[in-house]
């Protein structure tokens, strides 16, 4: 079999199956990258220029100038505050994903919790000490409720866990506007009004030495659930099971897993996730609630997760980079004069790309296969043959 | 001598990784003739007519049709030449109905008011009663394919052959999915196929609808042809002979049977399947430790839905389930492992293992939730590794990277030996065996079956269910024979021959004893 | 009267776009292909069509209707040609579908929100994130119009109600009465029949996955010309959710499916009108949004055993595998 020297270094750098979780995910990066090179070239403007200005925007990167009481710090601690819903999203559809199920409910559970916390407690007169946490424990509580029910709906009856989700997503969705329009709108900004800051998970302009900074509490819980998710997964009982539900339902309910009431769970915590997504971007770092939307990071998380290959610390790192990317984009548009759009179209890109992710990887250990199966083929006949 | 032939196959001979399905067969098939491949399971048959529709290419060998050498590359080319074939798994559309099944891929057109093409359905509903008609297939084209039986189903396999205006029919063990009644009325079908000037192979390891029907049978052992004979003028006996009474080359040294109490009781055990049929009828049967139980039977005739239902796989609709004195007829799948039932499923790959974990995890599988692999709900990694060298070494299982191997990439043997290993070493009082040695090679199979007497001997029952008959006759010390769901006959090993054992599972004999 | 009036003609302007979404979402999943990716289809057809209405208006005298024939045609072609990535993804790659399908909803929003902004400024050379369309004239059936209740179905017309019908009609033909569309729903029921049958598989679900894109883009440019007389971004309503709730609530059956958006659109517009009515806050009609998909999951939870789904739905077929 002739294999062209190409293919041969492409296969070669993509590596085995174990290398392929990193290789792949990068390559789709470096496709989609490229893609938008091109995007700026045709618009005649530098790519290099265009990307170190999105790692300067998000704090990465020195800029050029700041204002008063900004630095590459307040940047950064901006970034990280946009960062921690999408951490928890992606992790909240990696739950769920290893026991082979969809959470394409995310957005929808955490508006609810977001929307649950905020009539409960942010506009409360609780002190700081009692609310914040009362915030936490409340968005997870929803959050775990909903998907819970989503699991329970197909151990029961079957439903598709996609539909339910779907479902409730746009419930949720009409409720909240409605509850917000009519009983929280504020009159100039037409969204709920600006909880207290008792409440809010993220310290707004907060001086630190000579600066002012946002200082995303959420974070810090967002990095423990990234270690209890890897912790779960990788030592415990409960994850052990999910993970052999994921893999193989038939042999998890032939070794004695309760497959029904692990469905429930595993859905309870996905959903747990998503609440505490929701609470850190609505009580956190978006600080109120827009009726009439469905925010876009349960949905963007779905292919975030995907591209993290829903391990925990592939997570940490996809979601970074779609978080950099985003927030990055508005002085990369001031800088270099595109439209800051162009940066949900490199993510949505990225996102592609490693959608197809799962074909490379079959073009890939196909190829490999075939080089074996030829191998044990040819071996199999020549010992035929000294046989007869 | 070509032009005697309708089809004839030259030296064919089919390799797959490991097996050789086919071994220089040359055979050929007259014009008009009701012709059987008759054989034990994987002894060829079916790869051979695969070839000859098509799904297949031979390695070596050639195929004529109507003395033409032809390179039959696809179905699609096999339907061209007037071949069609009605496989054991129908390939039917369920919310069509018969008619839209019949007439699918090749539909005929009429123009509504003269300018819209539309699908004739009307037409082809007279057109296909007309057929049906013909040879007395009695099937109403109108009806949805969900609503019909098995039997009816594969009447309109049949009807889309013959719309297809197929000259030569392959039936690959049509019979497998009948009731007695329907086998008899399947065999008129092919008879009037044939008085018709229809040429039919039939594909079957069942001997008495062998000489109800054909003309000629040409024997499959193993991958070769043993021998062509003529039906009417050869006894039943002289074809099963050729078939299974070869010597048995899976002689095992069985040591003098030792019985202990009852450890398995089967008491007027029902199961019904997802559709709410009944599949195990009215089953009773025990087993008492140090006694191979086996149950015989032909495929698909309830027994491994008896397995599922003592491990709690599936539901007791009725009757009830007792181990060692204890009633687990409601118990949970792992109440039973704890209380002493292990469980070799039938289907390796897909239940038996979990294919995207690594050799040590699947070693675990059934210990992983209890101490000394899990405390307070944290897995003992280390503990897994440990049992998993511990198993490899014991049990030689060969794996390129040692318990981290994921186990798809090994080889089927040793995922069984892996399965095996994990399940002996449960303890169990009770061993489940199904089709513990489908698809291995030789030498496994002559290892597990070791094992499985070794386990006889240490005092465990065991029941064990196969399809193999050397292998039931070699290792069983009471033998139940299962037809249609139901035990026909239970009886000590050394009581029946294997003939008789062969007819019970045909169903030729009914309820003695 | 006039509110029972407005109700309809308002529900009837609303269901039917939902409805030809919905029966391109039926042909993809009829055919085995789960298809979540409705809302960026419509989404990419609104925009292309828009942008080629905004191209040729200056072609036309100011009030000409053919700019929306024209925007209607290219809204089909652009989503089709759209769609071709679900296609690939779904039948050729065998990736997951449900991925897929979000995953082209996530890059339709961008890029149409992107090239928007980035073709306003640079080629019609104002900022904008909108392709202003003209309104398009309504009309009302002589005669029939005036019957009571009934007459408000001849009402008010917008000219795309008319199309959408015809379209409608046409692909119930296809889908019930043609070769193609019988290849089509045995794809969606067993595949292998199909296959053995001798008809690709994969090139007739290539097939439905494109009818249900160009569908879902003359959904989405309806959608614009009747819900804003513009394509901006907030075309994402999740209008293309809607379309697959309906679908489901159809069982996957043309008939039944509009029998799904009509109660769909009168609820809408109900709401609507009876918030008005009552003089109720106009935040409640989002309270009645909320029935179409609360009906369609108790339909579910009550009906889960004559709802059924395609039985190949979602299944990636493989040839190989017997």
């Amino acid at each position: 079999m002739k294999v062209n020297p190409l293919k041969r270094g492409f296969l070669f750098l993509m590596g085995d199956e174990k290398r392929q979780r990193i290789s792949i995910p990068l390559f789709a990066i470096v496709l989609s990258l490229l893609a938008g090179s091109v995007v700026l070239l045709i618009l005649g403007k530098n790519p290099l220029v265009a990307f170190t200005s999105f790692l300067q925007g998000s704090g990465l990167l020195p800029k050029a100038s700041y204002a008063g009481k900004k630095s590459m710090l307040t940047d950064f601690m901006s970034l990280v505050n946009a960062w921690t819903p999408m951490l928890f999203a992606s992790l909240s559809v990696a739950v769920a994903f290893k026991s082979g199920l969809f959470n394409i409910g995310v957005s929808g559970q955490m508006l609810l919790s977001g929307l649950v916390a905020t009539v409960t407690v942010g506009y409360s007169d609780l002190p700081a000490v009692v609310a914040k946490p009362l915030v936490v424990i409340i968005g997870m509580a929803v959050g775990a409720a909903v998907a819970a029910l989503i699991g329970f709906l197909k151990h029961k009856w079957n439903i598709n866990e996609v539909v339910s989700a779907i479902m409730l997503n746009y419930i949720f969705r009409y409720a909240g506007s409605f509850v917000i329009k009519y009983y929280l709108a504020d009159p100039v900004s037409r969204q709920s009004k600006a909880i207290n800051a008792s409440a809010r998970l993220s310290l707004m302009d907060t001086p630190v030495g000579d600066l002012k900074m946002e200082i995303p509490l959420g974070i810090v819980l967002a990095l423990v659930a990234v270690v209890l998710v890897q912790f779960l997964f990788q030592k415990m009982r409960l994850g052990f099971e999910f993970r052999a539900i994921g893999a193989n339902p038939k042999a998890a309910r032939y070794v004695g897993i309760n497959v029904g009431r692990n469905l429930v769970v595993t859905m309870a915590l996905s959903g747990a996730l998503a609440g505490l997504a929701g609470v850190t971007y609505y009580l956190g770092y978006y600080g109120s609630i827009q009726p009439d939307v469905l925010i876009s990071t349960g949905f963007d998380a779905i292919a975030v997760s995907l591209l993290g290959n829903s391990n925990p610390i592939g997570i940490i790192f996809s979601s970074f980079l779609i978080t950099v990317i985003d927030k990055g984009s508005t002085y990369m548009s001031s800088t270099v004069g595109v439209r800051q759009e162009i940066s949900s179209l490199i993510t949505g890109l990225i996102l592609l790309f490693a959608a197809c992710g799962a074909f490379f990887s079959y073009l890939i250990n196909r190829s490999r296969q075939r080089a074996r199966d030829a191998l044990a083929q040819s071996t199999s006949a020549q010992g035929k043959g000294e046989q007869a | 001598m070509s032009d005697e032939y309708i089809v004839e196959m030259r030296h064919i001979t089919k390799r797959f990784p490991g097996i050789v399905a086919n071994d220089d067969i040359s055979l050929g098939i007259k014009k008009g003739e009701i012709f059987v491949l008759l054989g034990e399971n994987g002894a060829g048959k079916s790869t051979l007519m695969s070839m000859l529709f098509g799904m297949y290419e031979p390695d070596e060998g050639e195929i004529y049709v109507r003395g033409k050498k032809e390179h039959i590359s696809s179905p699609n080319y096999a339907t061209r030449l007037n071949i069609g074939m009605v496989h054991q798994h129908f390939k039917l559309v369920q919310n069509y109905t018969i008619a839209e099944n019949i007439i699918l891929g090749i539909e005929p057109k009429v123009r509504l008011g003269g300018i819209l093409p539309v699908v004739d359905i009307k037409g082809s509903n007279k057109r296909i009663a007309e057929l049906s008609a013909r040879y007395g297939l009695e099937v109403d084209p109108t009806q949805k394919i969900e609503d019909v039986n098995v039997s009816t189903q594969q009447r309109v396999e049949i009807l889309k052959m013959l719309y297809r205006e197929a000259e030569i029919l392959i039936f690959d063990e049509p019979t497998a999915v009948l009731t007695p009644q329907e086998i008899d009325f399947l065999l008129q079908i092919i008879r009037n196929l044939r008085d018709g000037g229809k040429t039919i192979i039939l594909i079957t390891h069942k001997l008495e609808e062998i000489k109800q029907v054909a003309d000629r049978c040409a024997i499959l052992n193993r991958g070769r042809l043993i021998d062509v004979l003529d039906v009417p003028s050869t006894s039943t006996q002289t074809m099963a002979n050729l078939m299974v009474g070869r010597e048995v080359d899976l002689t095992v040294e069985k040591n003098p049977a030792n019985f202990g109490p009852e450890v398995l009781k089967v008491s007027h055990l029902t199961v019904k399947n997802a559709d709410h049929f009944p599949v195990v009828k009215d089953v009773s049967f025990s087993v008492r430790g140090g006694e191979v139980f086996a149950i015989a039977g032909v495929s698909g005739n309830g027994q491994t839905e008896i397995a599922d239902a003592i491990a709690g796989m599936l539901e007791a609709e009725e009757g009830s389930i007792t181990l060692s004195g204890q009633d687990i007829t409601h118990a949970t799948v792992r109440e039973r492992e704890e209380a002493g039932v292990a469980y070799i499923p039938e289907d390796r790959q897909s239940v038996g293992l979990i294919l995207d974990f690594d050799l040590a995890d699947n070693l675990g599988l059934k210990n992983y939730y209890r101490a000394p692999f899990c405390n307070r709900g944290i897995l003992n990694r280390a503990e897994f590794l440990r049992y998993g060298k511990e198993l490899i070494d014991r049990y030689d299982i060969r794996s390129g990277q040692g318990v981290q191997t994921v186990v798809r990439s090994m080889s089927g043997g040793n995922q069984q030996k892996a399965i095996i290993a994990r399940e002996i070493d449960q303890d169990c009082a009770l061993m489940i065996f199904v089709q513990p040695t489908r698809g291995l090679d030789i030498g496994a199979i002559e290892n597990i079956h070791r094992q499985i007497l070794a386990e006889r001997d240490k005092g465990r029952a065991v029941l064990l269910i196969s399809l193999e008959l050397d292998e039931i006759m070699a290792l069983a010390d009471t033998i139940g024979v299962i037809y249609n769901g139901e035990l026909l006959k239970t009886a000590p090993a050394d009581s029946l021959t294997t003939n008789e054992v062969g007819q019970f599972m045909m169903g030729v004999k009914q309820h003695e004893g | 009267m006039t509110i029972l009036n407005t109700m309809i003609i308002d529900g009837l302007s609303f269901a039917l776009p939902l409805f030809i979404m919905a029966i391109g979402g039926i042909y993809s999943e009829r055919s085995g292909v789960t298809n979540l990716a409705i809302e960026g289809l419509q989404g990419m057809g609104a925009f292309s069509g828009a942008l080629a209405a905004t191209l040729v208006s200056g072609m036309f005298a100011a009030g000409s209707q053919a700019p929306m024939f024209i925007a209607m045609v290219f809204a089909m072609l652009g989503a089709m040609i759209y769609s071709l990535i679900h296609a690939v993804l779904c039948v050729k790659f065998k990736a997951n579908q449900v991925i897929s399908g979000v995953v082209i909803n996530i890059l339709a929003t961008a890029l149409t929100t992107f090239l928007t902004s980035q073709l306003n400024a640079t080629v019609f050379g104002a900022p904008s994130n909108k392709f202003v369309l003209t309104t398009s004239t309504r009309f009302s059936v002589p005669g029939i119009s005036q019957i009571p209740v009934v007459g408000a179905v001849f009402t008010n017309i917008y000219p795309f109600e008319l199309v959408i019908v015809v379209v409608a009609l046409v692909a119930w033909y296809v889908l019930y009465k043609t070769r193609f569309g019988m290849h089509l729903r045995a794809c969606g029921d067993n595949p292998h029949a199909v296959d053995a049958a001798g008809v690709e598989v994969g090139r007739v679900r290539f097939g439905a996955v494109m009818v249900s894109g160009a569908l879902s883009g003359l959904g989405g440019i309806c959608f614009a010309y009747s819900i804003s007389a513009q394509f901006s971004p907030s075309i994402y309503m999740g209008y293309g959710y809607l379309a697959i709730a309906a679908l489901i609530f159809g069982n996957w059956q043309i008939m039944p499916t509009l029998g799904a958006c009509l109660i769909f659109g009168l609820a809408r517009s109900g709401g609507f009108a009876l918030t008005q009515v009552l003089g109720l806050p106009s935040a409640f009609s989002d309270l009645f949004m909320t029935l179409p998909y609360l009906i369609t999951l108790l339909l579910l939870i009550f009906f889960s055993k004559s709802n059924r789904a395609p039985r190949a739905l979602g299944e990636i077929y493989d040839k190989g595998k017997r």
